[in-house]
């Protein structure tokens, strides 16, 4: 089953998926660490999971998972405090100091805790700094009450003495001219504080209802918002003095500053005090604020170590994760103190995976030599194709559809140019192509810059597909030049065009029309024919045509891979019964079509095609008269629907009889000696022995029923699909031409220089917009369709598994 | 020209570009299998594309009938 290449033409890599074999490496337990690290720097391997009843929680290396789990959150707490400190993100250095797992947990709790304790104490002295400097404002401000208080007395005392009168307005305060009993005296007490500016009218609302309006309470505002202690934000507040009696109102007036959220600090009258009172505080405002500046210091400094080994410590906790994840899914053999692995790989690698056993052995030390076997199984192997950078754009759209069977033909092969082409068929002005051609050559140039960096999802979509968008502009140019247009504009570039005036004065040009004077025009459409009456309908005849010839010939080419497939897996009942009718009945009917497209060219013969393939069928005997394209056209016609009639039974029917035949002759022969070989350790699970399948006939036949049904009918639908080649080609063509008649002849026609650069903007956005984004994706969808359905229904089966080894490289991806 | 000597033309630019990339491109022989094979297909996709657009216009039913603006 593994022959490749027949001898004359060495194998083509990308053709069928390489050799898969399943292996089983047998590793001693001291090297089994350092040996799953070398296979994962070489990714060839794809492990499979021999514990996989076991719970993660049962499995060897659980808690070595729980510990670089543990790790990889602290690292995550050091990129938050990175990105919180506003330090740019860490870059990957180049320098590789090796520390070991223990250490560097090690040194990852000491750093975190440290962390943790320099924010707690930041926050601590912050908060005692912003306390502060509401205490200092208060100060100023209620002093300020006081003082213009006392002052305004003293003016208004002065003001009384001199007049001798005793009035309503004699200050109350001035306690130095009252001569009444000190135990008569009331006793105001005051509570200084600072509110929230948007809260303080309620404030004194409550303040006035509670105690019955006997209290008296200044306001004074603050310009700067102040941070407030408890939230850290800045909030606008005013500083406030409440004046009160007795001590039912002040445990009040307590508990509704309480309420608001208002800071009370306390305040002395005396203005000696007071002023004493601010320096002190200045003071210590000072202090603090160095105090938290050497904090935010020492912290940045030890983020800033923290940084430079950031992105090794990252990587190689992700390393060592992965490493004992896949330990895990190894199986220990306890009696002979070693774990057991069993992975896919590919043959080619047979000597790669050997070396890095052997480093691994050399490297830790290990007295024994890890054994590696190569095992049989029937299970179906995972599908590997080496890829290089410009093939696996393309592998990942057949991909997407669904991944090749082990070894079946690559339609991606094709697809490298087909698709590209079938989109270019589809898209076809060269002006457009160049415009194509130059954005993705932008991302190519900068490939190695732009690969390295994070680029948003669309963005990262079309840098992927670069190579495919510079293959479908390439192609669009080409066909562009076959449709003649630029921008809808046709030049005469390669010879003078084909058509002429019947007479010097072009007088019947506009009923008759012109006439073929010269040869035909030698590369593309004749450029007389753009703006005609009869442009549409000799360019829709075209392309129509053009369409069903393309169609045939890719639906063609995908039969004959299922020919080569059959070959390969030397399948000869798909060759007789499948391929063989399928061929025939294709063409005989939708080939003919073809012959008959060519002939009807070359001849220049009136013949109604859709005539002569309907009545091909309706009344095959009949003469055709004017539609005969050749002699003995009848006859053949007869007997080509002779052999589409024929081949449609000789698909259905023979098939599942010789199945039978087959099953029951593998049936008697059951009982053949086991080779001596190993099995796999699963092989429980999906073993294809011989005698196993049941064999249900009717099931047979219903599928290959079905599949003759969808061969048949999908003949007339499929090509018939094809004419969405025309249908785009068309509403490209006509998009593009309305553009540039409307909008920039238009605009020219005005003579006019602003109405110009106005068209010309409305111009570019218009063809940028609609028909360089909006068709261009529009094309590639239904390229993407032809290729999915059309070509890919005729032969394959896209119901295998991708080959995914064990790659550091891929793990790196996956995080990201 | 003809439509023989073009399709020559075809044969030959397929030959010619075969050729270069097997002397600036040479990479083993399953990768210069590949190569040829995404050559012959380019050149056969671009040579119908071609031969049918001329096919076509060899012998018209219908000639250009102009408009009667300007």
């Amino acid at each position: 089953m593994e022959e490749r290449g027949r001898g004359c033409c060495p194998s083509m890599d990308l053709m069928r998926s390489e050799a898969m074999q399943l292996v089983q490496l047998i590793i001693p337990i001291e090297s089994a660490h350092l040996a799953v690290s070398y296979l994962g720097d070489l990714g060839l391997i794809q492990f499979k999971d021999l514990n996989a009843e076991k719970s993660p929680f049962q499995r060897t290396y659980a808690i070595q998972i729980k510990r670089c789990g543990e790790m990889a959150r602290k690292l995550r707490f050091f990129r938050d405090q990175m990105l919180k400190a506003g330090l740019p993100p860490p870059a990957i250095s180049g320098t590789q100091p090796i520390i070991t797992l223990d250490d560097l947990e090690v040194k990852l709790g000491d750093l975190e805790a440290e962390l943790i304790e320099i924010n707690a104490n930041g926050s601590k002295l912050q908060r005692s700094y912003n306390e502060l400097a509401e205490y200092k404002l208060v100060l100023q401000k209620a002093g300020d009450f006081f003082h213009s208080a006392l002052s305004s007395a003293e003016e208004l005392q002065r003001e009384h003495s001199q007049s001798g009168e005793e009035s309503l307005e004699t200050p109350l305060l001035s306690e130095q001219g009252t001569t009444t009993d000190p135990s008569k005296q009331v006793k105001l007490g005051f509570i200084t504080g600072l509110v929230p500016r948007e809260k303080s009218m309620a404030f004194e609302r409550i303040l006035f209802r509670a105690t019955r309006g006997n209290v008296f309470l200044k306001q004074a505002t603050i310009d700067e918002p102040v941070i407030d202690p408890g939230t850290g934000d800045k909030v606008e507040k005013n500083v406030f003095a409440i004046f009160f009696s007795g001590e039912r109102a002040r445990v009040k007036i307590l508990k509704i500053c309480e309420a608001f959220g208002a800071n009370r600090y306390s305040c002395n009258e005396d203005l000696g005090k007071q002023s004493q009172m601010i320096t002190e505080v200045s003071g210590r405002l000072s202090e603090l604020k160095t105090t938290i500046d050497a904090g935010l210091v020492h912290r940045g400094n030890l983020l800033q170590t923290i940084g430079e080994q950031f992105e090794q410590w990252n990587l190689m906790v992700r390393k060592e994760k992965a490493i004992y994840h896949t330990l895990n899914m190894l199986s220990i053999d306890v009696t002979k103190k070693c774990l057991v692995a069993e992975g896919w790989s590919p043959v080619f690698a047979v000597k790669q995976v050997q070396d890095a056993l052997h480093r691994a052995t050399h490297d830790s030390n290990s007295q024994v030599n890890a054994i590696f076997q190569v095992l049989r199984t029937r299970e179906m192997p995972p599908t590997f194709f080496r890829t290089n950078k410009f093939t696996t754009a393309f592998q990942e759209i057949v991909d997407a559809y669904g991944v090749a069977k082990y070894q079946e033909a690559n339609p991606g092969v094709f697809t490298i140019v087909t698709f590209p082409f079938l989109f270019a068929v589809m898209f076809g002005d060269w002006g457009h192509g160049i415009c194509l051609l130059l954005a993705t050559s932008y991302f190519i140039i900068r490939e190695k810059k732009l690969s390295s960096q994070k680029l948003g999802d669309i963005m990262e979509m079309t840098f992927g597909g670069r190579y495919v968008i510079m293959l479908m502009a390439l192609f669009s140019i080409y066909t562009g030049l076959i449709y003649n247009e630029f921008f809808s504009v046709p030049f005469e570039l390669f010879a003078r065009s084909a058509y002429v005036c019947r007479d010097p004065e072009c007088r019947d040009s506009t009923t008759i029309g012109l006439i073929m004077a010269r040869d035909t025009y030698p590369f593309g459409v004749d450029p007389a024919w753009h703006g005609t009456r009869s442009e549409l309908p000799f360019l829709n005849s075209l392309k129509m045509k053009m369409s069903i010839l393309l169609g045939v010939a890719q639906m063609n080419l995908g039969i004959v891979l299922s020919f080569f497939n059959a070959q390969f897996f030397k399948n000869r009942i798909n060759t007789w019964f499948q391929f063989i009718p399928q061929i025939i009945f294709l063409n005989s009917l939708f080939g003919y079509l073809s012959i008959l497209i060519i002939i009807k060219w070359c001849t220049g013969s009136k013949a109604d095609l859709y005539h002569v393939m309907i009545y091909m069928f309706l009344s095959p005997t009949d003469d055709l008269g004017e539609n005969q394209l050749f002699s003995g056209q009848k006859m053949t016609q007869l007997v080509l629907l002779l052999l589409a009639f024929v081949s449609v039974p000789w698909m259905l029917l023979p098939k599942p009889f010789l199945l039978k035949m087959q099953h029951n002759r593998h049936q008697g022969g059951a009982y053949a000696p086991l080779q001596d070989s190993e099995e796999s350790l699963q092989s429980g699970a999906n073993h294809d022995s011989h005698g196993h399948e049941e064999f249900e006939f009717s099931e047979v036949f219903v599928h290959q029923l079905i599949h003759t049904i969808e061969f048949v009918l999908g003949a007339v639908s499929n090509t018939a699909s094809y004419l969405r080649l025309w249908a785009l080609s068309l509403a490209h063509s006509e998009l593009s031409s309305v553009f540039y008649e409307k909008v920039l002849q238009l605009a020219w026609g005005y003579n006019n220089v602003i109405i110009l650069i106005v068209g010309i903007i409305i111009f570019i956005c218009a063809t940028v917009g609609v028909l360089l984004v909006m068709e261009t994706l529009s094309a590639f969808l239904h390229a993407l369709r032809l290729h999915w359905v059309e070509f890919q229904n005729k032969f394959y089966e896209g119901d295998g598994y991708k080959f995914y080894p064990f790659s550091f490289s891929l793990i790196d991806i996956e995080e990201e | 020209m003809g439509f023989l000597v073009t399709s020559l033309i075809f044969l030959v630019v397929g030959v010619i570009a075969s050729l270069c990339a097997r002397i600036c491109f040479n990479r083993g022989p399953s990768a210069n299998l590949l190569h040829l094979t995404l050559i012959i297909t380019a050149t056969v996709c671009c040579w119908m594309m071609w031969a049918i657009v001329y096919l076509a216009q060899m012998n018209p039913l219908i000639v250009p009938i102009l408009n009667d603006a300007e």
